[in-house]
């Protein structure tokens, strides 16, 4: 399995982090309390607030799932191969770098493919 | 002194993997704050990873609830949160939110040093006391701003989360 060219990977890894400044900070944003007319942070985490949040905003949440999951473990997967070198080695950490993107980019998705309508 | 570890040898001057970037408490602090952010900046990346693989799994429980326990999904939410409001989970969130107010700014930092390259100064001729010239650059004062933003901020996510 090819890792790509050391210097390319590391490009994404700051793509993807400008696109978290903006992404991640509206996220947040969406806990402060004052923001929204309200007075404590679990009152943005009711459900009809979080559902109003996934129809309004769903993809830029999809986006964030996905732009995270690759700067996290990508993050991760540079730091393990700092730990040791090896082709056999590489090519598992880059395997397992998919698998878990994959798995858990998948999971984010059906989140707001199949959410259920609020009643 | 060297010290066996793990069957390698760990040399005092060259330390190990976990000693000189996944351990804070092994940094020699002094004139050092660039160390430091890189050990705090790979922590608080472990961090927050780990909170986001469980913050995917606990935001998709409106549909999972319905396939694995056949309840509503929202009401099942509604529990989910009732449960994380408890301290210890409010406890886990201010030290994210710890994390998460690090990671950022210092990762602005870095994007700006590394990526577009300002802020580290002109390479130059090395003179005594062969001072390098990034730690005379902008980006020293940038790095003590980050750990005045990370507190302020922090101190303010915990009179939200808190209050």
């Amino acid at each position: 399995m090819s890792s790509g060219k050391a210097s390319s990977v590391q490009i994404w890894q700051y793509i993807t982090a400008i696109l978290l400044i903006g992404l991640l900070g509206f996220h947040l944003l969406e806990r402060v309390p004052w923001i929204w007319g309200v007075s404590t942070m679990d009152q943005t985490l009711t459900a009809a607030f979080v559902y109003s949040d996934y129809v309004h905003f769903g993809w830029a949440l999809l986006l964030l799932a996905y732009v995270a999951l690759f700067h996290g473990l990508n993050g991760v997967r540079g730091m393990l191969l700092e730990l040791r070198q090896g082709r056999m080695y590489t090519a598992t950490i880059n395997a397992l770098f998919w698998i878990v993107f994959i798995v858990f980019a998948a999971i984010a998705t059906l989140t707001v493919v199949k959410l259920p309508a609020y009643p | 002194m060297a010290r066996e570890q793990g069957g390698a040898v760990e040399k005092e001057n060259r330390p190990g993997f976990w000693r000189s970037s996944l351990n804070p408490w092994t940094v020699r602090t002094k004139n050092n704050p660039e160390r430091v952010a890189f050990v705090l900046h790979r922590v608080t990346g472990f961090i927050i990873l780990a909170f986001l693989l469980a913050h995917i799994l606990e935001t998709d429980s409106p549909v999972w609830s319905q396939i694995v326990y056949h309840v509503n999904g929202w009401a099942f939410w509604n529990h989910i949160m009732g449960i994380e409001s408890g301290l210890a989970f409010r406890i886990g969130e201010f030290i994210v939110a710890g994390a998460v107010l690090f990671h950022a700014p210092n990762g602005i930092r870095l994007l700006l040093t590394e990526f577009f390259g300002v802020g580290v100064g002109r390479p130059g001729d090395p003179k005594p006391p062969y001072v390098p010239f990034t730690f005379t650059a902008a980006q020293r004062q940038w790095l003590y701003a980050v750990f005045v933003v990370w507190i302020v901020l922090w101190i303010i996510a915990g009179v939200i989360i808190f209050t």
